[in-house]
């Protein structure tokens, strides 16, 4: 106890500093922290990016004299969801977890408030997006801190010599490398038909209909564009309106010349699409085309990340954020807030996005202009458009703007693409809408 | 096996002994007790007293923390998965555990028909399935499977098919969990039916012969009423086990595509665990208990009946 | 008669070829796969053959710590569970076959009626269980390998006792019963003179300790979490298949590497093995 704990208004005031005096500021280690740190992070999908958060983590940890133990805990089947469940269940594993989307909100209860890091983050960097403050707020306050390893956005990742070939549509100059988009024509419409037309020769969009996270980001968005919730704000079911039908009435459309399989794609279904070069677009993050450079370069050259389409209610893209959250049963709280405030530095987040070829996207406004995604490659350029430069589409999550417990549930059962599933496969429309209501309805339960 | 400890003991000879026998008895039962306490201690505490716990758990509501009686199973018969889970199990367990039986019994009785000294060898191949562990024999299958990439489609391709859909729509996926399953189930099937099958004295196939019983007649009405008994208990075992499956559908289609593929046990998992909704989960498992009881039943009059005809 | 024979016999290796195709196929195919390199499988080729074989996956996983941590915690595990499984069984097998005491008979009964509950009825209040226990005392089990202890005797020792009291059943009575009149004690009699008898017994329901343990998946994909306390199974189906990354070469021989145990112990003590399978079957 002799040793001098860090007060919270000490420690806002550390934070609220530029980055360097925060590095430079020793962290004062807590009586009872004895200076350990665990730490459960998502393991990358990008090879190699793990390594240089590793460091960063360790950088940090030379310097603050702390102890800290890293597991990379993978996505796959939801392992670290699982993880998640189980030490909320025992109040005990790590101290800060890499939370993916949803996870801060059905979590919130265990979370320890960080509002003391993210308001100086904010000031220094930048406002950040409506969808991380819906995800990341809770009762008032920051529950959990963006993070810049695992963020993503989902956007259409295209052949540019399929969909000029088979679509007549040049993504190149829909999206020029280094200047704004010029996207006007670039609407659903234009998608679906871009779709047939790659469909009929024999290059399917690889987009999946089952129930992990790019298959549903990809219907939640087109959800949105057409201004179509299952539930709305208030919590009130809306499965049976107008924009839930024309949403379904598209998805089906464009359902039918998808791969026959896509009820069954996982994650990886769609980047094998694309690196096995059957298919003239997926909608991924850079992960896939940075594994085409290694595995089939001639697909990689290709390859160019751009923007969604637009749909009657604007234009969409989905964005998933990850977030770093700290237990509240933690026994290392201030060092574990000390780090985050270290890995948000400009510095750390741009490291980060080179370590991951341009995967990770900082969610703060001033740090979407990196050198990376304008200098990834080949073709050079491929990534400018990705982290959103011109801010022409508007980020989301599906199923939001639901209360998010209740959104959580319909995004991780996937309702959006099983509506579209059971649609494809000749249930009547408002058959479809009533089972989505009554699922809805199971979600409501406490 | 059981017979043995049901049928009393027969230590009660020796007459001259019998002061020290009776001490020793009195001792014996001690000895025996505590010989047993580790097996009841770990069956009381880890079975029992669980299967005893998720009734109680599937009372509660989802936060655990008020009781809402028979809530959670009224709520299960108001959702349309859960009964076209309850459907599925039946299709999976039951389709899967006929086919492992007759292509269990029809390769045993391949196996039989072959010399015995080639039989080690080819009973060793056929067992491999059952060998490896099915989390990573699901794996090959899974990749057999890919939508990009089967090897199946590759072959079909190869003759002008059209690729299939393995996992991609209901019935696919249906068929190939199951065929899976099968695949892994049936070397167990034709191990206990090749051991039955040597124990049929040769003599009654002899004097088969001799009445002029055709090929089919001396299955018919030698094998089969010989290795009935063994084939009701496995293919019971397996149904349990079948029914109670996991890994495989779990590893294969993870319950998709829009769940269709679900059995009591992945649903159990995914709401319950994935979820984060225990008492509902454990509703979930406990319609197992049903179907388990039957197989009790079935089980325990088969125990009794063999203690009693010993 | 002997025509017959003969088309009988040709039939029956016709079919065996047969079924032996279906049986192998997938263990074959993950030898084929393991075996090229990720540009191979990517450029899609004809995938039931190697046109550029390397071991480069084996030397890859043989060298990560990784893949070394889940096999080491996998023969941990397997080899504990395996110990703690016969002291548990074989004791009580002896008891329940050779010595009564109250309760004795339905206990028979109940441990084969065991065999019934899966474990999929009990992980979810196993979990509860051990998250409760953990307030109470502070013990952390959940997420730790060595709750994989804790857990898998409940599915290895019911089947083991069963075999094991079908073994000692076997064994004539005048044998026990000269060894006490020896003056010998039980426990004596029981290292003695039965566990040397049921030896083959015994490396059977071993045998299955082993194989059951090795195998297992709900409960360490329930129970444990973190990278270095994940078994095989659990930690190849969520570890190496990575969302993104295409590197099924690898995955298909961390599979294979994973099943070589059992294949090689079965390799050697097949009979034994089948022994144990069939030893209801044939005895009862």
């Amino acid at each position: 106890m002799q040793k001098p704990r860090l007060s919270r208004r000490q420690f806002v005031a550390t934070t609220a500093a530029a980055s360097a005096v925060m590095i430079a500021a020793p962290f004062v280690r807590g009586a009872r922290a004895a200076g350990k740190l665990a730490i459960g992070f998502w393991d990358h999908w990008v090879p190699g990016a793990n390594d240089t958060l590793t460091k960063l983590v360790n950088d940090w940890a030379a310097k603050e004299k702390v102890e800290v133990s890293i597991d990379y805990i993978t996505s796959q089947g939801n392992k670290n969801r699982l993880t998640i469940a189980a030490e909320a269940l025992a109040k005990s594993g790590h101290d800060i977890f890499a939370f993916p989307t949803w996870e801060p909100q059905a979590y919130s209860k265990y979370l320890e408030p960080v509002s003391d890091v993210m308001e100086p983050l904010i000031k220094q960097h930048g406002q950040v997006n409506a969808t991380v403050e819906y995800l990341g707020r809770a009762d008032g306050k920051w529950i959990a801190v963006p993070a810049t390893v695992g963020s993503q956005i989902k956007g259409p990742c295209s052949r540019i010599d399929l969909m000029k070939k088979l679509a007549g549509v040049d993504v190149q100059a829909l999206y020029p490398a280094g200047g704004p988009p010029k996207a006007d024509a670039w609407t659903l419409d234009a998608f679906l038909k871009a779709a047939e037309a790659c469909h009929k020769a024999g290059a399917s969009f690889g987009i999946g209909l089952g129930i992990t996270s790019d298959s549903v980001d990809t219907a939640g968005a087109i959800f949105h564009s057409f201004g179509a919730a299952l539930v709305d704000k208030g919590g009130k079911i809306q499965a049976k309106s107008d924009p839930v039908r024309q949403a379904l009435d598209y998805l089906k459309k464009l359902a039918a010349v998808l791969p026959p399989d896509a009820p069954a794609w996982d994650d990886a279904s769609n980047n094998k699409w694309l690196i096995s070069g059957k298919g003239a677009l997926i909608m991924n993050p850079p992960s896939a085309w940075a594994v085409a450079k290694r595995d089939a370069p001639q697909v990689a050259e290709q390859c160019w990340t751009h923007g969604m389409p637009a749909g009657p209610k604007g234009r969409y893209a989905p964005f998933l954020p990850y977030f770093w959250g700290v237990w509240n049963f933690g026994k290392n709280k201030p060092a574990a807030k000390s780090l985050l405030a270290a890995l948000s530095t400009r510095e750390a987040a741009e490291k980060m996005v080179a370590a991951s070829g341009g995967y990770d996207l900082p969610s703060f406004a001033k740090l979407t202009d990196f050198k990376t995604w304008a200098e990834e490659g080949p073709p050079k350029g491929t990534l400018y458009h990705y982290p959103n430069p011109h801010n022409h589409q508007i980020l989301s999550v599906a199923a939001a703007p639901a209360p998010p417990k209740i959104a959580a549930q319909i995004y991780t059962q996937g309702v959006q693409t099983k509506m579209v599933v059971r649609h494809l496969q000749g249930e009547a429309m408002e058959k479809t809408l009533a089972w989505a209501e009554s699922e809805c309805e199971g979600f409501m339960r406490t | 096996m059981v017979d043995a400890a049901i049928r009393a003991e027969g230590v009660k000879s020796g007459a001259r002994k019998r002061t020290s026998l009776r001490r020793m008895m009195q001792r014996k039962s001690t000895i025996a007790f505590f010989m047993a306490l580790p097996l009841i201690t770990l069956i009381s505490l880890l079975v029992l007293y669980p299967a005893g716990y998720s009734l109680h758990l599937a009372t509660l509501n989802k936060s655990m923390e008020r009781f809402v009686g028979f809530g959670n199973f009224t709520f299960l018969f108001t959702r349309e998965t859960f009964w076209m889970v309850v459907q599925q199990s039946c299709i999976f367990a039951i389709t899967a555990v006929i086919f492992k039986a007759l292509i269990g019994f029809v390769v045993a009785h391949f196996v039989h028909n072959i010399p015995a000294k080639g039989q080690r060898k080819w009973r060793g191949m056929l067992l491999v399935p059952w060998v490896i562990p099915p989390a990573m024999s699901c794996l090959a299958w899974l990749w057999l499977f890919d939508p990009s990439y089967s090897a199946f489609n590759w072959l079909i391709a190869l003759f002008g098919g059209d690729p299939v859909p393995w996992t991609g729509n209901t019935y696919w996926a249906r068929f190939s969990v199951i065929l899976v399953n099968i695949w892994i189930g049936a070397p167990f099937f034709m191990i206990m039916y090749l051991a039955a099958l040597k124990s049929v004295p040769e003599q009654l196939y002899e004097a088969a012969a001799i009445d002029g019983a055709s090929w089919w007649q001396r299955i018919w009405y030698v094998t089969l009423p010989m290795m009935r008994n063994i084939i009701a208990i496995t293919a019971l075992f397996s149904l349990i086990v079948t029914f109670a499956n996991f890994d495989i559908v779990r590893i294969m289609t993870a319950g998709g595509p829009i769940d269709t593929t679900h059995v009591f046990a992945t649903w159990s998992f995914r709401v319950g665990i994935e979820g984060a909704d225990i008492p509902l989960g454990a509703s979930v498992s406990l319609f197992m208990v049903p179907i388990l009881t039957v197989a009790a039943v079935f089980i325990l009059r088969d125990i009794t009946r063999r203690g009693n005809e010993s | 008669m002997s025509r017959d024979r003969t088309w009988a016999l040709r039939w029956s290796y016709f079919f065996l070829v047969l079924f032996a195709i279906f049986f192998l196929v997938p263990p074959i195919y993950m030898l084929i796969t393991s075996l090229k390199t990720s540009a191979e499988i990517s450029a899609a080729t004809n995938p039931w053959w190697v046109f550029h074989p390397t071991l480069g996956n084996y030397i890859q996983l043989l060298t990560s710590n990784q893949y070394l941590t889940f096999f080491r915690n996998s023969a941990v595990v397997s080899v504990f569970v395996v110990a703690v499984t016969m002291l548990i069984s074989v004791p009580a097998a002896f008891a329940l076959s050779r010595m009564r005491f109250w309760g004795s008979a339905t206990l028979a009964t109940g441990v084969f009626l065991t065999y019934l509950i899966p474990e999929t009825l009990l992980f979810l209040p196993l979990f509860k269980m051990f998250a409760v226990f953990n307030e109470l005392t502070g013990i952390e089990l959940i997420n730790h390998w060595w709750i994989l202890l804790i857990v898998y005797p409940t599915l290895t020792v019911p089947f083991c006792t069963w075999i094991m009291i079908g073994y000692f059943a076997s064994i004539p009575k005048e044998l026990d019963e000269a060894a006490l009149i020896d003056g010998a004690g039980w426990i004596q009699t029981l290292v003695m003179i039965f566990i040397p008898v049921a030896l083959p017994g015994l490396i059977a329901a071993t045998i299955f300790a082993f194989t059951v343990s090795w195998a297992q998946f709900l409960y360490p994909l329930a129970f444990t979490t973190s990278a270095d306390q994940l078994v095989l199974p659990v930690g190849i189906i969520t570890s190496l298949i990575k969302g993104d990354v295409f590197n099924w070469g690898q995955i298909m021989t961390g599979a294979l590497l994973g099943a070589a145990p059992p294949l090689i112990i079965y390799a050697f003590l097949m009979d034994y093995y089948i022994a144990g399978l069939t030893a209801g079957a044939t005895k009862g």
